[in-house]
């Protein structure tokens, strides 16, 4: 027994241990400099207590729950505070708070000079406390809480440079995008409330509905969102616009999983519904495939990661479509590594040149900047699944169970055609920003010798490089794996990879310096990100204000109901007022029948008798 | 009840006695010690109601309303005081007596036994919030809201009075705690649609429904702070709660006479909160906003289904204490800029820090940011909904959408952005100011813990 409530006690001290320095505010101690690396430092050890719960589930494997203080009981239903320690938290939770930690000191680097960098590690704290709820929730209210949480939290750091107006049409942009997912979560929760009576976990997998698919497009719709799916996935690249820190913390390691989390947690009810299934994968594929297009001709280094994050993201809803959630949980871990470190490398290249994130200005790094770019390489190298690096350990099962399974042959194409594009836009970024020569303004000063920098993004280096390899091989394999498959299927995934970088290298170096002539359809659709912010984010909100405007308003509210009630009613009484009086300001009638009465009367007197 | 009444009642001897420069300090302090006493209901028995008096009663419906109308009042006199520093003495205590009056008046009518009563106390509020706005205005424009807000509200309300007298002739009492085991089934027949209407439509132009919501935008722009705030917390409650407190007797006819006001608001709530994303009068949006949500109650209190009532309830009090926070932090925003246009005000992040944090506290309280009781509410609202139609997702989705995007444009524009050069020299902001947004929020912080003692009778 002793050894359960060590479980409980730890997990519970790491999330407590997170609450201090948000209480701490009031106190001097938010005012002082050292503000931040109290954060940091509360942030490790939050992790290394996080790594106890963690061993003792991988020596022991069983699922636990917390549940304590009673919320409310309505009618029948029951809400209290619990948490769900399971495989997918237990994991994930050391996962997110190591990430955390390494960005948070390399934000002490990268935001030195910002007055305010107390209230931004606050902010990234706080952000780090509602993505731990969103994990460990055991009930779907609790899970929404920290759903909002890390939206509104992402609202506020994407627009950290508040005096800028890209800023804050970005941070509007990706709650606009959120709330549309955040109402299939609410319909979701309307569903099982309503049918099952429920919002606890445990009690909506134990119940046995038929028809489950309203419930699951509502969350399909709101990991859609989330996790920044075809349709509505612009947001994720605006959302760049936020502080590096920030991308790589929110906008590539935790928040936009969160959506992909949402699903895995639920697949219990999806496994069965094979419409979903389908709909998921698809969904997921073309989700790949476009925004991996769209990455392939961007040329702001961030944008470019961005795109490729999205496509990751697209990989992993792929991996649920095809029934295998422990796969793409897997992926989520070992993606969180190399793509918070990719930001970061880019978040140090943009810093020593000066803020610029035009990668066709960047150019010979590769000397200047040793360290970075060496990072840089091997995140590239993680994330398009190089044997042995963490990304492979992922990203090759996932394409192997795809390539085994009875799985949609279409979007199976599309998955493949999107893995070699990853390689190809890796190539252009360590292609333009390593290789060749400086193209950079000679008088920058490139430094990269801050240990803060050097050690944050050294501590992910190592995860990027042995972190799948740990955590797969601690693992218990929750699925069967495939023992044999043909050869050519057993190394699809590298070939195209391969395939991929020797095309865009090759490409390169011929088109590079090429003009083009006139810019071509295929390279106008890619930069213009398939024309979809440009018709979406143009004609719809147009057409919705000036709906708004001219109907709503003025027609409707200035006008119609205006008119109808009060002007009418005003109008008719005065109207009839006049009808009624008998003043109507014709002196001349009034004296002539006065004379005419007088007169009538008059002559009648003298005839009476 | 006269623990309550009796106090409210000699706060006016406290004004008018008061030397000058105490008037506020005395009266906000009593009115607060007031608010503290209207706690004490909050320890309902589990089945049954307070019976205090044959004339006064408090049950679980009705004890937040009431404690949201005694925490208001020193709210409100702290919010009007820089409102009020240019007018003479006597007519400060004149303007503070109107709200204590307007208080007495709403405490009778949230705890009324009688439905009778009920009725005239909910006239007579009308009078001092009328001389509130046409007195205390700004504009001249506040005659004609004036005008409209009268208007719109007695010809709405006089039906329900015929109504009440003949529903006393036939069941013999209106009384609110005998009549919900007296109240007959009202068949099916062209009268009873019309004593459905008549019973329905004062409450439905109080909240109000859309189409009928004209007066609001322009009440509520030209009353002066004290009067918005005790407008959209309070007032508009008055037409949930008598909503709520009706239908026990127009059984089962409702489940007929909705649907169009059911559509009506579904309909409007998306019209207003559209309208919200066009308005450039930060006051206006506010108000549109309130309809938005009102429109949500409406829904709820038709559908009638426990689930329902707990939301309309936990909505209601949660959109009085939101918007009257939101009234506040427009006024503050008045008072140094002197314009309510909302383009005027930018990047006031900048300048007032501490104001830029209430503001976005107010804002999310507006969208409903879980675990907040706004969203208890909504969240109740749209499942009872759901299961009353499974269509009107689509609706309630867009307008949750809509909701969000107006509140956080209301905030960029106003927080965000760059500073102009005309607001350098603004006043910073007083702890007055402060505290009262703290006093809004730290209620919807506490019910937020146990939102139990808001959810209504049949929680």
């Amino acid at each position: 027994m002793k050894v359960i409530n060590l479980f409980t006690s730890s997990i519970l001290v790491t999330l407590l241990m997170l609450t201090i320095p948000i209480m701490m505010t009031s106190t001097t101690l938010y005012t002082n400099k050292l503000y931040p690396q109290y954060v940091k430092t509360t942030t490790s050890y939050a992790f290394m207590i996080s790594l106890i719960p963690m061993m003792m589930f991988l020596y022991s494997g069983q699922d636990t729950m917390i549940s304590n203080w009673h919320w409310i009981t309505i009618q029948t239903m029951k809400l209290s505070l619990s948490f769900k320690l399971d495989y997918f938290s237990m994991i994930f939770v050391p996962v997110a708070l190591f990430v955390t930690w390494s960005i948070m000191e390399f934000s002490m680097w990268y935001m030195h000079s910002d007055p305010y960098i107390n209230r931004f590690f606050k902010y990234l704290l706080l952000f780090l406390i509602t993505m731990m709820i969103l994990v460990t929730a055991n009930n779907m209210f609790q899970l929404f809480i920290g759903w909002e949480g890390v939206g509104i939290m992402s609202f506020l750091l994407i627009g950290w440079w508040y005096g800028r107006t890209d800023a804050n049409t970005a941070a509007l942009q990706a709650i606009l995008y959120n709330r549309i997912g955040d109402v299939g979560f609410i319909l979701a929760m309307a569903w099982f409330l309503a049918n099952l009576n429920t919002w606890d976990l445990q009690q909506i997998f134990m119940t046995n509905h038929k028809n489950l698919s309203i419930p699951l497009t509502g969350l399909l719709l709101a990991a859609t969102g989330k996790s920044a799916q075809f349709g509505l996935h612009p947001w994720l690249p605006s959302a760049m616009e936020g502080p590096t820190p920030v991308s790589a913390l929110l906008h590539s390691s935790t928040m936009v999983v969160a959506g992909v989390f949402l699903l895995i947690r639920f697949h219990p009810l999806m496994e069965h519904n094979k419409t979903m299934q389908t709909i998921t994968l698809c969904l997921g594929a073309i989700t790949t495939l476009f925004t991996a297009i769209c990455a392939l001709t961007q040329n702001d280094i961030k944008k470019i990661i961005a795109f490729s994050t999205s496509s990751q993201l697209g990989l992993m809803i792929v991996t649920i479509g095809i029934n295998q959630p422990y796969l793409a949980f897997l992926h989520i871990c070992t993606h969180a590594f190399f793509k918070a470190m990719l930001f970061m490398c880019s978040g140090s290249i943009i810093h020593s040149l000066n803020d610029e994130q035009d990668v066709r200005k960047m150019g010979g790094l590769f000397k200047a900047l040793p360290f970075t770019t060496t990072s840089l390489i091997v995140g590239s190298l993680a994330l398009t699944g190089m044997p042995f690096l963490t990304g492979f350990y992922s990203k090759d099962l996932i394409i192997e169970t795809a390539n085994t399974s009875y799985t949609n042959a279409w979007a199976l194409l599309m998955t493949l055609v999107a893995t070699s594009m990853t390689a190809a836009y890796s190539t252009r970024i360590l292609f333009f920003a390593l290789l060749g020569q400086p193209r950079f303004n000679p008088t920058i000063t490139i430094n990269e010798s801050n240990p803060l920098l050097i050690n944050s993004i050294k501590r992910l280096l190592f995860g990027s490089i042995f972190a799948g390899f740990l955590i797969s091989y601690n693992i218990t394999p929750t699925t069967t794996p495939q023992v044999t498959m043909p050869h050519y299927l057993k190394t699809m995934a590298l070939t195209v990879t391969v395939l991929g970088f020797i095309l865009a290298l090759e490409l390169n170096l011929t088109t590079q310096n090429l003009k083009f002539k006139y810019p071509s359809n295929l390279f106008k659709f890619s930069n213009m990100l398939g024309y979809f912010p440009t018709t979406i984010h143009r004609l719809m909100p147009k057409a919705n204000l000036l709906m708004s405007q001219k109907s709503a308003s003025t027609l409707l509210d200035m006008i119609w109901l205006e008119k109808i009630l009060p002007k009418s009613v005003s109008h008719f009484q005065v109207k009839s007022s006049i009808i009624i009086t008998s003043q109507k300001g014709l002196i001349k009638l009034y004296f002539l029948s006065f004379m005419l009465t007088l007169a009538l009367s008059l002559l009648m007197l003298n005839f009476h008798e | 009840m006269l623990k309550i009444i009796m106090p409210t009642m000699m706060l006016i001897p406290l004004t008018w006695l008061s030397k000058h420069n105490m008037i506020w300090i005395n009266t906000t302090a009593y009115s607060m010690l007031i608010s503290l006493i209207s706690l004490m209901y909050l320890n309902q028995l589990p089945d049954n109601n307070l019976n205090l008096s044959p004339l006064f009663f408090v049950d679980s419906l009705s004890t937040p309303l009431l404690m949201l109308t005694t925490w208001l009042l020193p709210l409100m006199l702290m919010a009007s005081q820089h409102h009020l520093s240019k007018e003479t003495l006597t007519r400060k205590k004149l303007y503070i007596t109107m709200l204590v009056t307007l208080q007495l008046l709403l405490i009778m009518t949230f705890t009324a036994t009688e439905l009778i009563m009920f009725y005239i106390l909910f006239e007579a509020t009308l009078m001092p919030t009328l001389i509130i706005i046409t007195r205390w205005g700004n504009q001249t424009e506040r005659l004609n809201a004036g005008l409209y807000f009268l208007f719109y509200t007695l010809v709405g309300s006089l039906p329900l009075l015929i109504a009440l007298l003949w529903l006393q002739n036939n069941l013999g009492t209106l009384n609110l705690l005998v009549i919900q085991y007296w109240a007959q089934p009202l068949p099916n027949s062209w009268s009873n649609m019309l004593l459905w209407l008549a019973c329905m439509m004062a409450f439905m132009v109080k909240m109000p429904l859309y189409g009928l919501h004209l007066w609001l935008p322009k009440a509520h722009v030209e009353a002066p702070i004290a009067g918005s705030m005790v407008l959209a917390a309070v007032l508009l409650k008055l037409g949930g709660y008598g909503m709520m407190r009706i239908t026990v007797l127009l059984n089962p006819l409702t489940n007929h006479m909705a649907y169009p006001f059911m559509m009506l608001s579904l309909w409007g709530m998306i019209m207003t909160s559209s309208i919200c994303l066009r308005q450039t009068d930060l006051k206006s949006l506010i108000a549109y906003s309130s309809v938005s949500h009102m429109a949500l109650v409406i829904m709820a209190v038709l559908i009638q289904s426990p689930w329902s009532y707990a939301g309309a309830t936990a909505l209601m009090v949660a959109h009085g204490l939101t918007s009257s926070l939101l009234f506040c932090l427009a006024n503050s925003n008045y008072e140094r800029i002197h314009s309510r246009t909302m383009i005027l005000a930018r990047g006031l992040q900048m300048l007032l820090p501490l104001m830029a944090t209430w503001w976005l506290l107010a804002s999310l309280t507006n969208l409903a940011l879980p675990p907040t009781i706004n969203l208890v509410g909504e969240l109740f609202v749209v499942m009872s909904s759901f299961s009353w139609s499974n269509i009107t997702i689509i609706l309630m989705g867009v307008n949750i959408t809509i909701t969000a995007l107006y509140s956080l444009y209301m905030l960029i524009t106003t927080q965000r952005g760059k500073l102009t050069h005309h607001i350098k020299n603004i006043k910073p902001s007083f702890t007055r100011e402060n505290s009262l947004m703290v006093l809004h929020l730290l209620p919807l912080l506490l019910l937020s813990l146990n939102p139990k003692i808001i959810l209504g009778p049949i929680y």
